[in-house]
């Protein structure tokens, strides 16, 4: 029966190659978000009043269009990661938007409308500096793209060259700036650090110079936020040394000197320590800036000045201020000013620019989100109404990256996360149980008290759930008669349940800013989120669930491990992944550098496992350090090693812990750090199940797996990066005893390796350098035809090493990450997910990385059902799990099994997030989707009352024949 | 269902021109019939002599005893007639594991086990015969080498769980003894 069975689960392995999705089920089981990350640049289209385009560039390299009223992407360009495509510069007029990007390297020209290139050119080489419409009387015909040392002017209808011109001394002087008042020159501004400021002007025809002027500023360090422009050609420094203004008019011939204006003289005092800030604006480019300008004092502290006649009058002082910006419309300029309201709420306003009065009935008040960061940045867009007052809304983008669309008198219209652009770690956890389940739970947790309580307290909660099952029909017949839009199936934490199969979960997802979301895995929707502040940007963050949803009535417990790369310090976030809250248990002091941690499977008296962290000094702290634990502890410390891999130094290295939380060093191994680097080191899942111990054969005998749960999977890449000698080595290491169970070098190969470590194998993507294509090869380990110990696992008692078989193919594409499903028991055949830079993600079948098929098929193999070797992995579109739904920039995808053994849950982040759900042997436990249920009833039925009538026919038909 | 000689029951009207449709006497006469339908039967008069059981023919010849006998020998022979037949079906079904060869082999197996089980009630039939128990040896046999045959073609079709792989599902994964986890360095 066993062998039946077994040759019933291959067949139906066999028939599983097609996964691809039906038209009708696109939506239903996944969704996609797409991020842009950080705003860098935002303009808003207000070219027609009825625009609706937000045009951002951000640092995630992206140029992107924002649909002003939803939120929603109108379009979207990614480009390279990296300094590469790094945008430098966005510049809109009219229907155009011009980018500088990738250092000054290409200069672009998009069409805003719908996203298309109007044209492209490669710029000369040199670091950007700035860059500038150029206008001549009223119209906007170039553009001038300042580098380190030469300056060119494009036409802005087809990005030709005009001219090119090399910049006068530029090994000395670094220019900065680059200025147009729309009278048909080009002035450039360069500075000599401590000691003056160069002034050159160019002739806009041919780019021949003009004049050229050094004005002595020994105070300066640098042009850009401490100089602008002022009214018509009027430079205007600010310094906190001398604590004073400097004017300089540009178009001038006599003056030689900058006019010095005390800020004291004003009535100013900059804030101590705080480096003045000088925000002006030029409404048109071929008109000159406004002569009015904010200067910030503090970072709470602005103040609108107007410059007139090389004098300086306040026009009015914002204290305290966030933040300020200018935006036009018409003819009329106005200045936001975000200012605090009271602790949780900041209120904008709306000032004439001219003369500072305050707009009335423009006020925003805008509500701060208590797990939030302060704002940052603010955009506005003003328009004109119907009655020609002005109008506005504005983009509020906090320190946690939120992007909040408001408008008037405070409505959020949008919201943005964008810090889930940059997620980097993440895990599922189950969701709690409802509350009658819970009560069921809960009663076989309980000590049992007596058989008649026992049958009393049954009874009771039994009950309870026909009482909530009442409920729930009442509920459905209610909603019944309502109209089917009137229905909200709005997920809130409130209503958060786990599903009859556990295929909802909540994604608890840590972003590289510090903010921390749980998301809703059906729907995608963010229940909760929560920033953390003092996240050091280069932080490395681990996150281990201590406390799983089973543990009724303790809430479940997620800890964060944040480590700050600088100080090398740890501090330890406690939090439950359900509601986001913050626990308030104590977290143990980390006084000294974390090294690692590791989570045991241990527990403590409230079902929370221990974790144990690793200091500087191999001293262990546990936590939670209860009596109880540090009692387990002592009891299993001979059995509980560590391992750690210093990558720096090439040394991987293996502790075993003392009863008194100390440890001691029980093996090494250096890997010559001047050869080779280590990359990656990985071992298996915990929560990994096995069910099948061994591969049935044809002859119908069991090759066991080598199932080794303390095996580490090592791959270095060697430090020679020249196409003859580089390779690639993967280690396989017992991580208790140290021993090298297999190694393997793969010579003319080269990173990025990929890799994924689970069951008995490994597999690992490389780059060939002499065949110049990339390749898997995987590799699978076997115990034999015998079992050593089928009972226990010891890696201290394993005298064979084990059968070690491999194989590599030939992959047609580049790769950006690889991952396995995984499942509840493990019953479910394994496929790879391999996200592709084309943002596909496929669904590879495991099946095909198998070091055991043969070159030439025979009997056994077929009966094996093995697929006779081919080197090429073939890519059918079919297993693009994602279809159509492209994720940029895959970064990770994390897998978790669901309550079905045959269903794996999928997410996929990087700039997007996807997720879905994979049946890598398709749904063997569940009905299919459009399974005729009114059929089989109807059948059923039909059948059942045909008895019933034949039955009743016989009866009368017998008794007739009686009587005859 | 009519029993013309038996015992008297609840008789109906006799026949005469005028019929009822039912009628019920209570008193116990000589009445035999339930339906006014019966009554034809139950008017027909038995000739003189005639007797509902049949009389036994006492005298046995010798020829009928070898009928017997060959008959009895028939009985017993009969699984091990069927083998020839039984391979037959075995080879053209083949070792393909499908509905019908599986439905044959339930066949195989199912029916010398149902006649070993109705062993008694052969038994009875062979009670007459002189060699009664060397045929129900033989008769055991076949019925013996028919499940053997059926048990065969199991083996041969891979339904029996004779191999290791057939007992892998059971092998519990092992247990761990030493816990490790750890990593690169943060």
């Amino acid at each position: 029966m066993g062998w039946s069975l077994a040759t019933l689960f291959v067949s139906l392995r066999l028939l599983c190659f097609t996964a691809a999705v039906f038209e009708d089920q696109v939506g239903k089981f996944d969704w996609r978000q797409q991020f842009v990350g950080e705003v860098r640049f935002a303009v808003f289209d207000t070219n027609s009043q009825a625009s609706k385009k937000l045009l951002v560039a951000t640092e995630k390299n992206i140029f992107a269009s924002i649909n002003s009223r939803t939120g929603d992407l109108l379009w979207r360009h990614v480009d390279k990661t990296g300094p590469e495509g790094h945008i430098d510069m966005l510049l809109l007029h009219g229907q155009d938007a011009l980018v500088v990007v990738g250092n000054g390297r290409i200069l672009r020209s998009w069409e805003t409308t719908i996203g298309g290139l109007n044209w492209e050119t490669v710029l000369d080489t040199g670091s950007f500096q700035s860059a500038a419409f150029i206008g001549v009387q009223d119209l906007v015909k170039y553009v001038a793209v300042l580098k380190k040392s030469a300056l060119s002017l494009h036409y802005l209808s087809n990005g030709h060259q005009k001219w090119v011109e090399n910049l006068p001394e530029s090994n000395t002087v670094q220019y900065q700036i680059v200025y147009s008042g729309g009278s048909g020159q080009v002035l450039l501004l360069g500075v000599v650090p401590n000691s003056h400021i160069v002034i050159v002007e160019y002739n806009i025809e041919d780019g021949e110079i003009m004049r050229q002027k050094s004005v002595a500023a020994p105070w300066i360090t640098s042009l850009q936020s401490s100089c602008v422009v002022v009214g018509s050609g009027v430079l205007l420094c600010a310094d906190l040394t001398t604590q004073s203004m400097y004017t300089f008019s540009l178009q001038s011939v006599e003056q030689t000197n900058m006019n010095q204006i005390l800020l004291q003289t004003l009535g100013l005092e900059v804030a101590s320590g705080f480096q003045p800030v000088l925000i002006s604006t030029q409404p048109h480019p071929a008109r000159p800036p406004l002569s009015e300008f904010v200067l910030q004092l503090g970072p709470d502290h602005h103040i609108l000045l107007q410059l007139n006649d090389e004098l300086i009058s306040p026009l009015r002082d914002f204290n305290p201020s966030f933040l300020v910006a200018f935006a036009t419309t018409g003819e009329k300029t106005v200045t936001a000013v975000m200012s605090p309201k009271n602790t949780t709420a900041c209120s904008i306003n709306l000032y004439s620019a001219d003369t500072g009065r305050r707009l009335l009935d423009t006020t925003i008040i805008y509500h701060k989100d208590p797990n939030g960061g302060r704002p940052a940045k603010l955009y506005v867009h003003a328009f004109l109404k119907k009655d020609d007052s002005v109008g506005y809304r504005v983009m509020v983008q906090n320190e946690d990256l939120v992007l909040s669309f408001l408008q008037q008198p405070g409505r959020v219209v949008w919201t943005r996360e964008e810090a889930l652009a940059d997620v980097v770690t993440m895990e599922m956890v189950d969701l709690p149980l409802t509350g009658t389940q819970a009560e069921l739970e809960g009663e076989f947790g309980k000590k049992a008290d007596g058989l008649l309580a026992m049958v009393l307290k049954r009874l009771s909660s039994q009950l309870i759930v026909l009482q909530a099952w009442l409920g729930h029909l009442w509920k459905l017949f209610y909603d019944a008669r309502k109209p089917r839009s009137q229905v909200k199936n709005e997920v809130t934490i409130e209503t958060l349940s786990r599903d009859e199969f556990n295929l909802q979960k909540m994604m608890v997802m840590v972003t590289a800013s510090g903010k921390l979301f749980g998301i809703d895995s059906k729907s995608g929707t963010i229940l909760w989120s929560q920033y953390l502040e003092n996240v050091q940007p280069n932080s490395v963050f681990k996150l281990m669930v201590q406390r799983t949803t089973a543990h009724f009535p303790h809430p479940p417990q997620c800890t964060l491990l944040i480590k700050d790369k600088n100080t090398g310090l740890a501090s330890l976030n406690v939090f439950n992944p359900i509601f986001g809250k913050k626990s308030h248990i104590g977290v143990p002091a980390l006084s000294r550098p974390v090294l690692q941690s590791l989570l045991l499977p241990l527990m403590d008296q409230d079902y929370a496992k221990v974790l144990l962290l690793i200091d500087d000094q191999y001293k262990v702290t546990a936590f939670p350090s209860t009596k109880n634990v540090l009692q387990q502890l002592q009891e299993m410390a001979s059995s509980i090693f560590f391992y750690l891999v210093d990558s720096n130094q090439g040394r991987l290295s293996g502790f075993r812990l003392r009863k008194d939380l100390s440890t001691e060093l029980i093996w090494e191994v250096v890997v010559p750090v001047e050869t080779q680097k280590i990359v990656g080191v990985k071992g298996k899942r915990a929560n990994e199940h096995v069910h099948s111990q061994g591969r049935v054969m044809g002859d119908r005998s069991v090759l066991y797996k080598y199932l080794n749960p303390n095996l580490l999977a090592v791959v270095t890449e060697s430090t020679d990066t020249h196409q003859e000698h580089s390779f690639v080595g993967i280690f396989l290491i017992d991580g208790v005893t140290g021993r090298i169970v297999h190694e393997a070098v793969q010579r003319k190969a080269r990173g990025p390796v990929h890799f994924v470590h689970s069951e008995n194998w490994v597999v690992y993507v490389y780059w060939n350098t002499k065949s110049r294509r990339n390749e898997f090869s995987v590799l699978e380990l076997f115990e034999g035809m015998e079992l050593y110990n089928s009972t226990v696992f010891s890696s201290l008692d394993r005298p064979q090493p084990p059968q070690v078989l491999q194989q590599s193919y030939i992959f047609p594409s580049p790769i950006s990450t690889l991952e396995a499903t995984l499942t509840e028991k493990g019953i479910t055949s394994r496929h790879l997910l391999v996200g592709l830079p084309s943002g596909a993600i496929l669904s590879l079948p495991k099946m095909f990385l198998d070091p055991r098929r043969p070159e030439v098929a025979s009997e056994q193999s077929r009966e094996e059902n093995l697929i006779p070797y081919s080197p090429e992995i073939p890519i059918r579109t079919e297993w693009f799990i994602n279809y159509n739904q492209s994720v940029s920039r895959v970064k990770g995808i994390y897998t978790s099994p669901s309550g079905l053994e045959s269903t794996c849950l999928v997410v996929a982040y990087g700039l997007d997030l996807y997720q879905t759900r994979v049946y890598p042997s398709k749904q063997f436990d569940v009905l299919k989707d459009d399974y005729d249920y009114v059929l089989i009833s109807s059948v059923l039925l039909g059948l059942f009352f045909a008895t019933m009538i034949s039955k009743r026919l016989a009866e009368v038909k017998l008794l007739n024949r009686a009587w005859r | 269902m009519s029993s013309p000689g038996g015992p008297g029951g609840a008789l109906s009207t006799r026949g005469g021109p005028k019929r009822n449709k039912w009628a019920l006497e209570l008193s116990l006469g000589s009445t035999r019939s339930r339906g006014d339908r019966q009554n034809k039967e139950g008017d027909v008069m038995y000739p003189v002599g005639y007797s509902d059981k049949p009389v036994p023919d006492t005298s046995v010849q010798e020829t009928d005893r070898n009928l017997v006998e060959k008959r009895c020998w028939d009985v017993a022979l009969g699984p091990l007639k069927q083998i020839p037949m039984n391979l037959f079906i075995m080879y053209m079904s083949g070792n393909t594991i499908s509905i019908f060869p599986i439905m044959m082999v339930c066949m195989m197996a199912w029916r010398p086990i149902q006649a070993l089980m109705s062993m008694s009630a052969t038994f009875k039939l062979l009670e007459s015969s002189s060699q009664q128990w060397l045929q129900g040896l033989v008769y055991l046999i076949g019925n013996l080498l028919g499940s053997a045959l059926a048990i065969y073609k199991c083996q041969s079709m891979g339904l029996l769980p004779t191999h290791s792989s057939d007992w892998l599902a059971f092998i519990e994964p092992p247990q761990r003894l030493e816990i490790m986890g750890g990593g690169m360095v943060l």
